[in-house]
């Protein structure tokens, strides 16, 4: 069992030394930090990561304006009814008799 | 010393429960007046709104894949390919933006139940989105004609995946304003009931306004 530890870090040892090219941590590592490149891939990712929260929101925005505008036409609805006489019954405390 | 207490013995009766008791004429007071609790958009809006949120995802890829391309490049359009037809390509804009504004107003017309300006306005819109994909048709093939093709380069292979992919949607947009144009012929909307119609508008305002992000992105910049 020891000898096979012991080849199998050999193994990886080797062939991480015999291996032609380097690998990156990440796809994009080969850009470098500066250069026409990395500042592509920068505006890209700044993009991308503003891309959800502009969805999301513009959603969220259309979900709210509907709501207002629907909750003021009904509140002008209730007004055209008041206005016209036509009252809602409701429980009201004088008439009650309390 | 304490002069009242407010225990009480478990077998000692309530107090005052009999006045509690509903009685006829002046009992108990009905549930307070709440505002009818109606949904403030339907459900297929919903999930259309939902839906334009992917695609918009879709084309976020799709333009940060360009700007990828479009920022790293030295020299933009790369030699020996043909430049883009920014002035017609402006005029084809106006006329997108124009489809959306009758779109608009169509939306105005079911709602006021006005279904003769209803389609005619339509039938202008279905037609202002014809004559913007005929356009960008004929412009395409002078395109290929003048050696920009999708396997030319990075810049052909970019434009015509950027803007194809928005003329298929307004293809799809076109076949949707289309279906519901029959629909509204056939009196299928009404001023209370014309959701097929708001979506199919919210389709098209997406498919409208996505197109002058792309035509300054690729065009213009």
């Amino acid at each position: 069992m020891r000898q096979r530890i012991i080849f199998g870090l050999v193994s990886v040892w080797t062939a991480y030394f015999s291996m032609p090219t380097l690998a990156y941590a990440c796809s994009v590592c080969w850009a470098g930090d500066t250069g026409p490149t990395a500042d592509a891939f920068n505006w890209s990712v700044i993009f991308l990561m503003a891309a959800p929260y502009t969805v999301v929101g513009s959603i969220a925005g259309w979900l709210f304006y509907t709501h207002r505008r629907s909750a003021a036409k009904h509140e002008k609805k209730e007004k055209n009814e008041t206005a016209k006489g036509l009252v809602h019954l409701t429980w009201n405390p004088k008439e009650s008799g309390r | 010393m304490v002069k009242s207490s407010t225990a009480r013995r478990l077998d000692e009766p309530l107090v005052g429960v009999e006045h509690k008791q509903p009685v006829f004429g002046g009992g108990e007071p009905p549930a307070p007046p709440v505002r009818p609790n109606a949904p403030v958009g339907s459900n297929a809006a919903l999930a259309v709104a939902m839906f334009l949120g992917a695609e918009a995802m879709f084309f976020a890829g799709l333009i940060g894949a360009y700007i990828v391309f479009r920022v790293a490049a030295p020299i933009w359009p790369p030699p020996f390919q043909p430049r883009l037809p920014i002035g017609v390509t402006g005029v084809n804009t106006l006329i997108l933006l124009a489809s959306a504004v009758t779109m608009r107003w169509s939306l105005r017309a079911v709602r006021a139940n006005d279904r003769k300006q209803l389609i005619r306005l339509l039938a202008t819109t279905a037609a202002l989105g014809g004559i913007f994909l005929a356009i960008q048709g004929f412009e395409w093939i002078r395109l290929i004609h003048f050696g920009l093709t999708v396997s030319s380069s990075v810049y052909g292979g970019l434009f015509y995946t950027l803007i194809g992919f928005h003329g298929l949607h307004v293809l799809g947009a076109l076949i949707w304003l289309l279906t519901v144009f029959v629909l509204t012929q056939q009196g299928r909307f009404s001023k209370e009931r014309h959701v097929g119609l708001q979506t199919c508008c919210m389709y098209w305002t997406f498919v409208v306004g996505l197109w002058p992000v792309l035509y300054g992105l690729i065009y213009l910049y």
